[in-house]
């Protein structure tokens, strides 16, 4: 009743004024309420963008002019040893950091998923590792993983050792930042399976117990299928997020990266070039590499999302 | 139930009892940070844990690590860096939000698009040119530099779009008729039809702004200007003099506890925070 006195209202009103004046007037205060945003990503988001390919392009090293080299820093790249190593790297931590995650996320997501009594609490201890930052998680890795700490104090009797060098072993670290940073990303993963798993009915799931389905073929001829978009979502999110990695391995591992460059990945890469060596040309040419990685991933996972 | 007889039921009794072994696994860590504040360096570092601080601390673990470093300039930075990224963040997004969904003009489809694009721009792509843009602002080592780049992100246009567009015209409308102003319409009339979204948002935006650790990284140098999330790392360098891993666990019990206050009273809001905010990148 409400809503159709002021749809009256307003219609008579509206009618009332000579139109052409209100909409010329109403596209200008359009237009500005919009501005800020559009001005803010133009100048902050945009811009930057491009700038970075033309970087891409040039030599600079921040206190002289850039000088344009065309495609010198890309070839440079390729054949920088550094880089190369970057790469592998990279490769490795995005398969450790995906696959596992993706299996283990969604399995833990299946058990919360059930009533079960006291579910909530083990629920939330569960999504907890989700909550310190990412560089407080390398922090609070650290301490545990000292030499002489805690987890060698768990793994060590085993192997009959009581020291262990986590974080200085070019092999374990590698392991170790994969574990770590899985750690927070399957809970985190597992948050988004929930809400997806939130959105299949459980109508569905019970007609397929009662015609005698097994757990496994329910699981897979109707949960999974119906869980696909969040598929989707879980897979392109945790790829873009491997790519990119930097933070752990920054902090955790010997000399931001090492040792001997084992834990180099492409984001710390980008770092060492610009912000240690000032050689911001190879610097913005990764970025640049990295982005068009990053977006073919992006869009491939999207597109076999489509399929079927 | 009883059909079902005892294997089973003892099998869901298993199921819940490894569950709650998975769950204790992951929570460890967390409760490693918390009670390792409390605890003194020979305790933190050793191969045996205790659940309780034997030599407890009090608060000695957090004083030092304010004589250590200027834990209380780092906290005051992300302060105001999150206060600023929420307030500008919710302010730019609802007036942008409002103009896309509620008024035609020329270029709207093209603009919504332009700013929608950026969400897909992580900021490791972008951290050398913004760096070099600031550095030619002159901006390196400031507040400015520190906080302008990153106020804004378009996740929050994108959700207050979908809001706004939710609000019926004919309230708008109606106001109108009664001579009210386009900007009095938006912040006593809009705005307040838009405050659950706001609370969510300012959450989202507050979990990324407290976390960022690149920009301030790249963006400033001294000390001063040290977040939180970059002023840790100072408590665990090798060349440090004095072990300090007590103090570094009280500085990321700082870091965590905002979370983790959020997590407690408004478990929902944070869920959907984080997922959100991971999906902006």
């Amino acid at each position: 009743m409400a809503m159709n006195d002021i749809r009256q209202m307003a219609g008579r009103s509206v009618t009332d004024l000579p139109a052409p004046s209100l909409t010329r007037h109403r596209k200008w205060w359009g237009l500005l309420f919009v501005a800020p945003a559009v001005l803010f990503f133009a100048v902050f988001a945009i811009f930057p963008i491009g700038f970075g390919v033309y970087l891409s392009f040039t030599r600079y090293d921040l206190l002289t002019p850039p000088q344009w080299i065309g495609l010198g820093n890309y070839t440079g790249l390729f054949r920088d040893r550094a880089f190369l190593v970057a790469i592998g790297n990279t490769m490795l931590f995005v398969f450790g950091a995906t696959v596992p995650v993706w299996v283990l996320s969604l399995w833990l997501a299946l058990r919360f998923d059930r009533c079960f009594a006291s579910r909530n609490i083990w629920k939330s201890l569960f999504f907890s590792p989700v909550l310190p930052p990412l560089v407080v998680v390398a922090v609070i890795w650290k301490v545990l993983l000292h030499p002489n700490g805690l987890v060698t104090g768990l793994v060590g009797p085993i192997f009959g050792v009581t020291e262990i060098r986590w974080l200085t072993d070019p092999v374990l670290s590698r392991l170790v930042m994969i574990v770590v940073n899985d750690w927070t990303m399957i809970p985190f993963f597992s948050m988004i399976w929930l809400a997806g798993l939130a959105g299949v009915p459980d109508d569905l799931r019970r007609a397929g117990e009662l015609d005698g389905a097994s757990d496994k073929q329910i699981f897979f001829l109707i949960t999974l299928p119906l869980l696909k978009p969040t598929a989707v979502l879980v897979a392109a999110l945790s790829t873009i997020n491997a790519f990119q990695a930097f933070v752990l391995q920054y902090e955790m591992t010997p000399d931001r990266g090492g040792p001997a460059d084992a834990n180099l990945t492409l984001g710390l890469l980008i770092l060492k070039y610009g912000f240690q060596y000032f050689r911001m040309g190879e610097a913005a040419a990764a970025s640049v590499l990295l982005f068009a990685v990053i977006l073919l991933v992006t869009a491939a996972q999207l597109w076999l999302g489509r399929q079927k | 139930m009883s059909v079902f007889g005892s294997p089973l039921r003892r099998s869901a009794a298993l199921s819940v009892v490894m569950t709650a072994v998975v769950a204790i696994v992951f929570f460890f860590p967390i409760y490693f940070m918390l009670v390792s504040a409390f605890k003194s360096e020979p305790e933190i570092i050793s191969q045996r844990f205790s659940f309780l601080p034997l030599d407890f601390q009090g608060p000695g673990q957090f004083q030092r690590a304010a004589e250590i470093a200027p834990l209380g300039t780092y906290l005051f930075n992300s302060s105001l860096v999150a206060a600023i990224n929420v307030g500008v963040t919710l302010l730019f997004s609802a007036l942008a939000g409002y103009g896309f969904a509620k008024f035609t003009f020329p270029g709207r489809t093209a603009l919504f698009l332009f700013v929608i694009s950026t969400m897909m721009i992580p900021t490791q792509i972008l951290v050398v040119p913004l760096f070099v843009e600031i550095k030619l602002l002159g901006w390196v080592n400031s507040y400015q530099g520190l906080i302008v780049p990153g106020m804004m992100n378009a996740f929050g246009v994108f959700m207050m779009r979908q809001y706004v567009y939710d609000i019926p015209d004919e309230i708008i409308e109606a106001a109108r008729a009664d001579g009210a102003g386009e900007i009095r319409i938006f912040f006593f009339i809009v705005l307040p039809l838009l405050t659950p979204a706001l609370a969510s948002l300012a959450i989202i935006i507050f979990i990324w702004s407290w976390g960022n650790f690149l920009w301030p990284l790249v963006a400033v140098t001294r000390e001063e200007l040290a977040v939180l999330a970059t002023g840790i790392t100072s408590y665990t360098q090798p060349y440090q003099r004095q072990p300090m891993w007590g103090a570094a666990m009280a500085v990321a019990t700082i870091a965590t506890l905002p979370l983790l206050v959020l997590f407690v009273f408004f478990q929902r809001y944070l869920v959907k925070g984080l997922t959100a905010a991971a999906v902006k990148g």
